[in-house]
């Protein structure tokens, strides 16, 4: 999966806007939101927020946790817990780059923000790493991945599975020798033959 | 049909077919004739039994298993004792391209030369401690393509799913007027690094 489309599904989540316009509500497949009232706060998936604030017809209420204090209280747990500790948001890193995008004037400190949820991130991408290198070192059989976000599975997906791949075919793999080779080339020959048909 | 470069040998997976080409070297146990112009060191016709000479894999797998072999296939010198030491000791400082280019798909064929199972055993070994080494390259590596070079085709192409997936990475988080980025101090801090690997 690409970075976008995990962005894609993040666009989902509900942030909270005050509009200044008024009008009545709009139905989306998702569901419906509105009506809309200027100066009274209201809650609207993160794209239409978005697509609001570019042209001007609100202002965005930052989330509660977008906010320099929480952020550095998770930054301090993450790095001196062992395990992955839970994130403010499923989707933290596409709301942050999202609002910070579009809206750094309606939310203070908006700089700060952006520096310290980047080094959440890479303390635990780098924890991330860490235990795949045991996990494959050791042997282990499982690796409970607790409160990891999607975006953080995601960046890994690829690399991973192609690694145990590998390691699983060095501990499974039989050269086929002796009479088995002839049976066996015949069969991949067969295989091999269908697929040019197609 | 697409050109074929899954690590999962099938009759033309393109790997597959350069790694059993490497040659392994062998004795005759018995006399063969007509085949002198193997051994280029001697100008006879017929190549006596006892003859040392290095022959291909996918010849080697065919004439070493049928009810009379004809040669005995022995290690090919990386996967020897003293080689295997080496990668023991530290596989990460290894130059696993310069031994052999598929120093793994090879290893998995050679290794029924060996009845003891060690180079089983030392090729999972390598490859789970040289995978934080691989996994730290490709996502520190923005672009400088030398430094594949210490690494076999196997491991390239592990190197090169990691590296793309962090390129998507990297390009999304471009992508937004104001870029998420570390602070240039923060970049800039070397000693950083050395306190996070001590954490964890």
């Amino acid at each position: 999966m690409d970075p976008e489309e995990v962005e894609f599904l993040g666009e989902k989540h509900l942030v909270s806007i005050v509009p200044s316009f008024t009008s009545e509500s709009v139905h989306l497949i998702q569901g419906d939101y509105g009506p809309f009232r200027a100066g009274l706060p209201i809650r609207v998936p993160l794209w239409v927020a978005v697509n609001l604030k570019q042209q001007k017809r609100c202002r965005i209420q930052p989330p509660e946790w977008m906010d320099v204090d929480t952020l550095e209280l998770i930054k301090t747990d993450e790095k001196l817990s062992r395990v992955f500790t839970k994130m403010p948001s499923e989707f933290y890193m596409v709301e942050v780059k999202q609002l910070l995008g579009c809206a750094s004037d309606d939310i203070p400190r908006a700089d700060e923000i952006r520096t310290i949820v980047k080094d959440i991130w890479d303390i635990r991408m780098s924890k991330l790493r860490s235990s795949i290198d045991l996990l494959v070192k050791n042997h282990e059989m499982y690796a409970a991945v607790d409160n990891l976000t999607m975006m953080e599975i995601n960046s890994m997906r690829p690399l991973l599975p192609h690694a145990l791949d590998h390691i699983y075919r060095m501990k499974t793999f039989q050269p086929n020798v002796g009479s088995q080779s002839q049976t066996m080339s015949f069969s991949t020959h067969s295989r091999v033959s269908t697929s040019f048909q197609s | 049909m697409p050109l074929q470069t899954a690590y999962y040998p099938d009759y033309f997976a393109v790997d597959d077919i350069l790694a059993t080409q490497d040659r392994i070297p062998c004795t005759f146990l018995q006399d063969a004739v007509k085949l002198g112009k193997l051994n280029p060191a001697e100008e006879q016709a017929d190549l006596k039994a006892g003859t040392n000479i290095e022959l291909p894999l996918w010849l080697v797998a065919d004439i070493t298993t049928t009810r009379q072999p004809v040669v005995a296939p022995s290690l090919p010198k990386m996967y020897k004792e003293g080689n295997r030491e080496i990668l023991k000791a530290d596989p990460c400082a290894v130059d696993l391209h310069k031994l052999s280019t598929h120093f793994y798909e090879l290893g998995l064929y050679v290794k029924q030369f060996d009845p003891r199972e060690s180079v089983a055993e030392i090729l999972l070994q390598t490859f789970t401690l040289r995978l934080r080494f691989v996994m730290d390259l490709s996502d520190n590596t923005v672009s400088n393509p030398s430094v594949m070079q210490k690494l076999d085709r196997l491991e390239r192409s592990v190197f090169k799913s990691g590296h793309d997936a962090k390129m998507k990475l990297v390009s999304w988080l471009k992508v937004s007027e104001m870029p998420l980025e570390a602070a240039s101090m923060v970049v800039n801090h070397k000693k950083r690094k050395r306190v996070d690997d001590d954490l964890f």
